[in-house]
């Protein structure tokens, strides 16, 4: 624990000595966009949390833009305008640099260790590239876990409905389908959380893997879930982001949060296929109708990069798709425009068959993630066009519709999971 | 006095016999030791098949991608039969080298201690290669997979490049290994190499001279306005 914690930092924490709510803000040259969250999350804790002992915490990967500067000199929260009643005790605050990885996971850690080190009952984590961040964020996520017993809430958006594909295509169907909450939004990046679920996550040992980077959130997502905490979600409205997120390469952030997810089938086996339906998880806040970003997408590009995958790759996608698969995928894929297709079952196959390939390592694990990505352009390039002239529910009714066939299919990936297995150890007397 | 036949004949038929007396049983022992060595190398080969069948070797090298090429070789079968003859072959050099040893003579021992020697080189170089083509193929498909996922026309043959590139420097160090001048190849290699890259360059550079620009800034265009706008998370 001591290597995580500088000096300074130490002497610090032991001037506050406890706390009863941690907000964490990891951040990497987001000076333009911090002072904000930072001020919302003020104003949130000072407004909702009058009487709670509180500490917002700046866990930075050594940014270069004065974003230190701009956490420690951001006005407060006890403002007349803002306040109904003002605060027993002023929040702390700290913001200092994590050690490890540089990512946003080990930026997390530091935020756990120091939770765990202040004993603090609630945790909430906010990007701190937020344009949308309210004070009410604070408190929708922290109450639920300081006055309702939940040990995790996740959060949910409003989105667009070409944004967060990831989540959309992959991580929300397949956390419902295994693990049988439905948490809409798995890897939304704010979430709040309890004292004993951050000291949970500091005992794990994965600090030197992908959940170091963008894995993080579904790591965050499923070992609470998998490991039985209470689990909510939300109600946030809109999550907008700044424009550019540095260092958000499609090919690195794919492989980190598949990468993760797929190592956490592996942890939890046992978990999952136990797991034969989905149940509601609990709401909280009002949602309300919200106005979103409009957002531009070029599917023709997606269709390029799916097309030339196919015929690039296709050495590497038979060693873990299966025949039918690959020709199904060959005769879908070499479509143009409009007669474009990647059927949800096809789909579903080839996510189940690649995570099956991951975990008895039929290729290299990181080979099989970045060769997922033209697919998951093709797919993201389907829905993209199937949904055009859909509208928010439509298209929310598309998602589940999407969901259904994971679960349905799930026969499938266990199946062939355990084939896999038992093949594997045929194999190993040679 | 011995006679002139005796000294014209007979002398010279008795060396020869004794020679004989000594050689013969030397080279029937030699042909010996090769058929049981030719047969045991035979037995050795089908026992190797069968056990490499038997343990799913050929399923086994199917997934490392190694097949393709032994396929591409017209020569093995399967990899179990290029296994089992690899087998056979040891066999037949050990036989080879046994029977040279037991032969006794000055040049067959000269021989049996030069190669006794060369083992270590063979083998340090049977490994370099092959390192080699486990590199190769690694850095390729990983070379394969970046210049796909960024969308590059030639995404194959920057990987087959990339292959040829480490194959050439395995093989090199390998002949160095074997103390064969690998000068020659690497310098051979070396202008071809530079002459391809520059004759390319002058092709995008002056040929194609308002492609090169149109196409570098249609890449840095798209990439800005899709990272702006679109959110995979």
């Amino acid at each position: 624990m001591d290597e995580l914690f500088p000096a300074e930092l130490k002497s610090r924490l032991d001037q506050i000595g406890e706390a009863d709510i941690i907000v964490g803000i990891p951040s990497y040259n987001n000076a333009r966009t911090i002072g904000h969250v930072v001020r919302a999350v003020s104003v949130g804790l000072a407004k909702y949390f009058p009487a709670q002992r509180s500490v917002i915490m700046n866990s930075d990967g050594g940014s270069r833009d004065k974003t230190q500067e701009v956490v420690m000199q951001a006005e407060g929260g006890a403002d007349d305008l803002l306040l109904v009643s003002h605060p027993v005790h002023a929040s702390y605050r700290i913001s200092t640099p994590y050690h490890g990885i540089p990512g946003k996971g080990s930026a997390f850690r530091a935020i756990f260790a120091v939770a765990d080190y202040l004993h603090a009952k609630a945790c909430v984590v906010v990007d701190s590239d937020l344009r949308s961040i309210t004070p009410a964020w604070v408190e929708l996520l922290a109450r639920p876990v300081l006055e309702h017993g939940y040990d995790y809430i996740a959060p949910y958006y409003q989105r667009h409905k070409y944004d967060g594909t990831i989540t959309n295509g992959i991580i929300y169907p397949m956390t419902r389908t295994l693990y049988g909450k439905s948490v809409r939004q798995p890897i939304g990046g704010e979430f709040g959380f309890s004292g004993s679920l951050a000291r949970r996550y500091l005992e794990k040992d994965v600090w030197d893997t992908d959940v170091a980077r963008f894995g993080i959130d579904i790591w965050m997502t499923v070992t609470a879930i998998a490991e039985g905490f209470r689990v909510g979600q939300a109600y946030l409205g809109a999550k907008i982001h700044d424009a550019k997120d540095p260092g958000a390469d499609l090919t690195s952030m794919f492989r980190q949060v598949v990468g993760s997810f797929f190592s956490l089938m592996e942890i939890y086996e046992n978990v999952w296929k136990k797991v034969s339906s989905h149940e509601a998880v609990p709401m909280f806040g009002f949602p309300f109708e919200v106005g979103v970003e409009p957002l531009t997408v070029n599917t023709d590009r997606m269709i390029h990069a799916a097309q030339q995958g196919i015929t690039d790759l296709r050495e590497i996608y038979s060693a873990f798709l299966s025949p039918k698969t690959l020709v199904d995928l060959t005769s879908f894929v070499h479509r143009n425009g409009q007669g474009f297709h990647v059927p949800d079952e096809l789909w579903v196959h080839m996510i189940y068959e690649a995570a099956t390939a991951y975990r008895h390592r039929r290729i290299d694990r990181d080979h099989l993630l970045q060769s997922l990505v033209p697919l998951y352009l093709g797919r993201t390039a389907s829905f993209v066009l199937e949904v055009t002239e859909s509208n928010a529910m439509q298209v929310e009714e598309r998602i589940e519709k999407l969901g259904q066939v994971f679960e349905s299919e799930k026969p499938y990936l266990t199946q062939q999971w355990d084939a896999a297995g038992k093949e594997r150890l045929h194999a190993q007397p040679v | 006095m011995r006679s002139l036949f005796d000294r014209m004949f007979v002398d010279p038929f008795n060396r020869l016999a004794d020679q004989s007396a000594h050689v013969i049983p030397i080279l029937i022992m030699v042909l010996v030791t090769l058929i049981i060595g030719g047969f045991l190398a035979f037995v050795a080969r089908l026992l190797t098949y069968r056990l490499l069948q038997l343990a799913q070797f050929d399923r086994l090298v199917q997934r490392t991608g190694f097949s393709s090429m032994i396929d591409r070789t017209g020569v093995f079968r399967s990899p179990a039969d290029l296994g089992a003859r690899f087998v056979q072959a040891l066999v037949w050099l050990f036989t080879v080298l046994f029977a040279l040893n037991a032969a006794d003579t000055p040049a067959s021992v000269e021989l049996v201690r030069r190669f006794v020697d060369y083992i270590p080189n063979l083998i340090a170089a049977g490994l370099v290669l092959l390192l080699g083509v486990a590199v190769s193929r690694m850095i390729s498909r990983s070379a394969l997979l970046a210049a796909v996922n960024a969308q590059w026309p030639a995404a194959r043959l920057i990987a087959g490049g990339v292959r040829v590139l480490v194959m050439t420097l395995a093989i090199v160090i390998a002949l160095e290994q074997l103390h064969i001048g690998s000068l020659p190849l690497l310098v051979a290699f070396a202008i071809v190499f530079a002459g391809i890259v520059f004759a390319l360059a002058l092709a995008f550079g002056l040929g194609a001279r308002d492609m090169a620009r149109q196409w570098l800034e249609a890449k840095v265009r798209t990439s800005v306005a899709e990272e702006e706008v679109f959110r995979h998370l």
